[in-house]
């Protein structure tokens, strides 16, 4: 168990950019929870309405993410229930952590530089 | 919503494929989802393009998931690997052996029973046995029989010879078969070069008949490329058989050699006096086997409509599988083997369960830590099955290593029918069957210790490996193994028994000493009557002159070799005997060549040979029927109008492997060369050192004479007795190696506890009790167990001796006492083991102990 523990820590010290380039449902998960705590049908909605329904994860690949993202340190579950009246005691909710910002920051900086990559080569769109 | 409940319901079950982990973690979230998804979809459209995508989804995630999780469990498991290589070792080791056995045999079994032939359709050929004559009077005979068939769409006969060969390089003794023309479209090969033969070219005739349109050949693909090293232009070159020219028309397809290694095929001369047609037929499409038997049966009755019972006991006429057939007597005595390798991998099963079961109980800490964090049972077995998923598949890489060293062995034993088929690892088959047996053995032995780790308390540590279930698998285990281990041993001594008996059989003549060189004359210049007999004085001169030789004699039919015989029912003194007997033309000196015992009268002296003196020779077993055989000398025997004087009795010589049964006489031979004539030859010393001088000697006398089958006596009967041989080291060594596990699992066990119990054992030491009888203790708690097991292993090993029986010549069931000795014995080799294991308890410090309480 003790190497267990080591093993998490070790995973929080590796730096943001180790993990790029990130897969997309897991940047477009970090995207929504950049704007606060959801759960994940919430998430799937937004990331499905973000992507013009290009962008449809399923149960198995959304959890089968936020799974991954939490081993990685990158989300952590949270207690808050926004509405309780609204809501299912069985959904659960999700916030970004710190390092996940980081990641998310690091990921955006290395699109951004694609991004300037590709104006200078090829020109910008004006109405893309 | 009926349909969205089914739904539900229906995910709600997919969702149990995703791996334990996963599952613990996210089902109701899934489920939650798959809900909310389910609510927004309206109409049966929606729902079809929901579940097109869940199932996708499904479809991605559940490997994605497994593959995390694996890879997770495989970290772990190298991790406790590495802190203890030496149990893991022993377990793959063990593992490792049983599999590679299993494979090797099944290889066996593979290209014996399973693979398919080089023919089309070879599942529809039959074979009508030896006793089976078509009408064979002549060729339109046969072919109108054949065209009338209500259960055959077609057959052909042929028949096996060994001939001479000549016309292309220097002489050879070749298999050759000569057939109806249909022969290669009933079995539906078709030469790579030339062409089969044509309608109407099997004539009538007698033997290898008069040279005509049946003087064409199809020679073999190995033989075309090691005479004519592939050269195209073979075809209308001419070989001679037997002296006989025959034109090559055509080169069989590689691996091409049915029947017997064969590697020249002429059409047939039909005769009604040849008996030794053998049939190849195919069923008419739709005809399934009891149909096609049925109807063979009537027509058997038909055709000998006035058989007794005692002739259809002793020519039974059976209709069968081809692919059977050519498996023969390997075929029974491959399973056989294979259920002994099975057992020997089912005892190495046994034994790592047992392993890994006291590693559980081993672990327990462990597994009380990660259920508190929140692992079930299901993640937790889930664990422990990829620890022996990764130990059956590392076990399953060494094994395919001992499968080849295996296979290689038992390739030399093919039966010769099949011999084109070279063993092949490579085989899809053999390679499936070697995963199959892997992952079996893991599920096998993954199954014991899930269930152990389903009963590991979720506090407290130490407890469960002293609860009495567990000691009761394992003692269980142990049993198991020595009911298994019983059986083998009963086996292997039933095996090697009936081997011992066959080498030591007392076959009439002494085979140390005694060099063998057969020759063939046909189609020589020695092939006249007149001058075989001088050829053969010449050769038995000059072999005679060599040094280190005592005497040289000659024979039509050798004990060991010959395949057919002459003979018939004589009269002795008037009376007629009881049954058949061979006669064997031999030259003078045969006797004392052979090392067989004149009981009364002598040998055939030179001048009866030269003057085909009506003399004879017969075996005691013989004599003996028209009173004592010492009066037979001098008695007359008589077959039609043939008339012999008996000049001596001999001791029986084993010819038609039924012991002293048969009846034998011996005359003069005075045109040798004609059947299987071998020279023999005894020698002072190793007869293997000798063979080459006598073979150049006999060479010597003329290069145009086949010389072959230059071996020792013994060498036959090695040859003879290669198959039994194999069985028997085979069986030795699985049960060496089972006698080896029982021991390692007793010691593993015993050790194990003794390593648990310390503390115990301290106080019990402390409170006066000597460590030998601590150590008696645990023997006594030891041998329970055996004793457990020896009782379903005798029951198991009587009922697989009665099969034994019926499968290895020559094996009988081993009696009360034998049982006894084995059942003492595996105790005996147990109660080292564990008597082994409790050292430790006499180097125990009490003291010590009590302190660190």
């Amino acid at each position: 168990m003790y190497r267990f523990v080591l093993d998490m820590t070790t995973r929080h010290q590796s730096a943001a950019e180790d993990l790029a380039p990130l897969p997309p449902v897991i940047f477009h998960i970090l995207l929504s929870l950049g704007m606060g705590e959801r759960h994940g049908y919430a998430l799937k909605r937004e990331i499905s309405l973000r992507t013009g329904g290009k962008l449809k994860p399923g149960p198995g690949a959304l959890y089968g993410s936020i799974g991954k993202m939490l081993e990685l340190g990158l989300i952590e579950e949270s207690d808050a229930r926004p509405d309780p009246h609204l809501d299912d005691e069985r959904r659960r909710y999700y916030r970004i952590t710190p390092y996940g910002r980081k990641v998310a920051q690091a990921e955006a900086a290395r699109m951004r530089e694609l991004v300037q990559l590709a104006a200078a080569r090829f020109g910008v769109l004006k109405h893309a | 919503m009926p349909d969205k409940t089914f739904s539900l319901r229906l995910y709600r079950w997919l969702v149990k494929l995703y791996p334990a982990g996963f599952r613990e973690d996210y089902a109701q979230l899934l489920e939650r989802q798959f809900r909310d998804e389910l609510d927004e979809s309206s109409g049966a459209v929606s729902l079809g393009i929901l579940w097109i995508r869940l199932l996708r989804d499904l479809a991605i995630s559940v490997p994605l998931q497994f593959s995390r999780e694996v890879a997770q469990d495989a970290k772990h498991t190298f991790r406790l690997w590495a802190r203890r290589p030496w149990q893991i070792g022993f377990a793959t080791l063990a593992l490792a052996i049983g599999i590679g056995a299993n494979t090797g045999v099944f290889s066996v079994v593979n290209a014996l029973l399973l693979r398919s032939l080089p023919f089309r359709d070879p599942e529809r050929l039959a074979y009508l046995s030896l006793d089976f004559q078509p009408p064979h009077d002549s060729a339109r005979q046969f072919h109108d029989w054949r065209r009338e068939s209500a259960y055959l769409a077609d057959a052909a006969v042929f028949e096996q010879f060994d001939v001479n060969l000549g016309g292309a390089g220097e002489w050879r003794r070749v298999h050759a078969i000569q057939a109806s023309w249909n022969f290669f479209s009933v079995l539906g090969t078709q030469p790579v070069l030339g062409r089969a033969f044509a309608p109407g070219e099997d004539v009538d005739g007698t033997g290898w008949g008069p040279p005509g349109r049946n003087a064409v050949a199809v020679i073999g693909y190995g033989f075309w490329q090691d005479l004519f090293g592939g050269d195209p232009k073979a075809l209308g070159a001419t070989l001679r058989l037997d002296g006989n020219p025959l034109t090559i028309i055509g080169v069989a397809p590689p691996g091409f050699d049915y029947p017997g290694k064969a590697v020249i095929w002429k059409p047939a001369a039909f005769s009604g006096g040849n008996n030794g047609w053998e049939t190849v037929a195919r069923l008419k499409p739709g005809i399934s086997w009891s149909q096609a038997r049925a109807a063979f049966t009537t027509e058997v009755n038909r055709l000998w409509p006035n058989r007794t019972q005692l002739q259809k006991l002793q020519y039974p006429s059976a209709l069968t599988e081809l692919r059977n057939e050519l498996a023969g007597p390997a075929r029974r005595g491959s399973l056989a083997l294979m259920a002994c390798a099975g057992l020997a991998l089912l005892i190495a099963c046994t034994n790592v369960a047992n392993l890994l079961m006291a590693r559980t109980a081993d672990r327990a800490a462990e597994f009380s830590i990660r259920s508190a964090l929140g692992a079930s049972r299901a993640r937790l077995s889930q664990q422990l099955l990829t620890e022996c998923m990764l130990l059956s598949l590392a076990a399953c890489t060494v094994g395919v290593l001992v499968a080849l060293w295996t296979t290689s062995i038992a390739a030399k034993l093919q039966p010769a029918a099949l011999a084109s088929q070279a063993y092949s690892l490579l085989d899809g088959r053999v390679l499936g069957f070697a995963i199959a047996a892997s992952v079996l053995s893991g599920l096998l032995f993954g199954v014991l210790p899930s269930l152990a780790a389903g009963r590991v308390p979720t506090v407290g540590s130490h407890a469960s490996s002293n609860t009495r279930s567990s000691r009761l698998t394992s003692d269980t285990l142990v049993a198991a193994q020595v009911m298994l281990t019983i059986m083998l041993l009963t086996a292997s001594i039933s095996v090697g028994r009936a081997f011992a008996h066959l080498m030591h059989i007392d076959r009439g003549f002494d085979r140390s000493g005694l060099a063998t060189v057969n020759v063939s004359l046909e189609g020589t210049t020695h092939q006249t009557d007149a001058s075989r007999l001088s050829y053969f004085e010449e050769a038995l001169a000059r072999v005679r002159r060599l040094p280190g030789i005592q005497t040289a004699s000659a024979t039509e039919f050798l004990p060991l070799y010959a395949d057919a015989f002459i003979g018939g029912r004589f009269r002795v003194n008037g009376r007629l005997a009881a049954k058949a007997s061979m006669v064997n033309p031999v030259l003078p000196d045969y006797f004392r060549a052979m090392g067989g015992h004149i009981l009364w009268g002598r040998e055939l002296t030179d001048a009866e040979v030269r003057n085909n003196a009506r003399v004879a020779i017969i075996n005691e077993r013989f004599a003996s029927e028209f009173g004592a055989p010492a009066n037979a000398v001098g008695s007359e025997f008589v077959n039609d109008d043939e008339h012999w004087k008996i000049i001596g009795v001999v001791t029986t010589m084993d010819y038609m492997t039924e012991g002293a049964d048969s009846y034998e006489a011996f005359v003069p031979d005075r045109s040798p060369g004609s059947f299987f004539s071998t020279f023999v030859v005894r020698v002072n010393g190793r007869a293997e050192d000798r063979l080459a001088m006598i073979r150049d000697t006999i060479q010597s006398v003329d290069r145009d004479v086949p010389v072959f089958g230059v071996k020792s006596m013994e060498q036959r009967l090695a040859d003879l007795l290669a198959r039994p041989d194999f069985y028997r080291t085979a069986v030795l060594c699985f049960t060496a190696f089972a006698l080896l596990l029982v021991v390692m699992g007793v010691y593993g066990i015993v050790s194990y506890t003794v390593a648990r119990r310390t503390r115990e054992m301290g106080i019990r030491l402390a409170l006066g009790t000597t460590p030998e009888r601590l150590r008696a203790r645990h023997l006594w708690q030891g041998l329970v167990p055996i004793a457990g097991g020896a009782i379903p292993g005798i029951a198991g090993a009587v009922l697989s001796s009665r099969l034994l029986e019926s499968i290895v010549e020559g094996a009988e069931s081993v009696n009360a006492a034998t049982y006894a000795a084995c059942v003492l014995f595996i105790a005996f080799v147990a109660a080292l083991g564990i008597w082994l294991a409790t050292r430790p308890i006499a180097r125990l410090e009490i003291l010590e102990i009590l302190r660190t309480e």
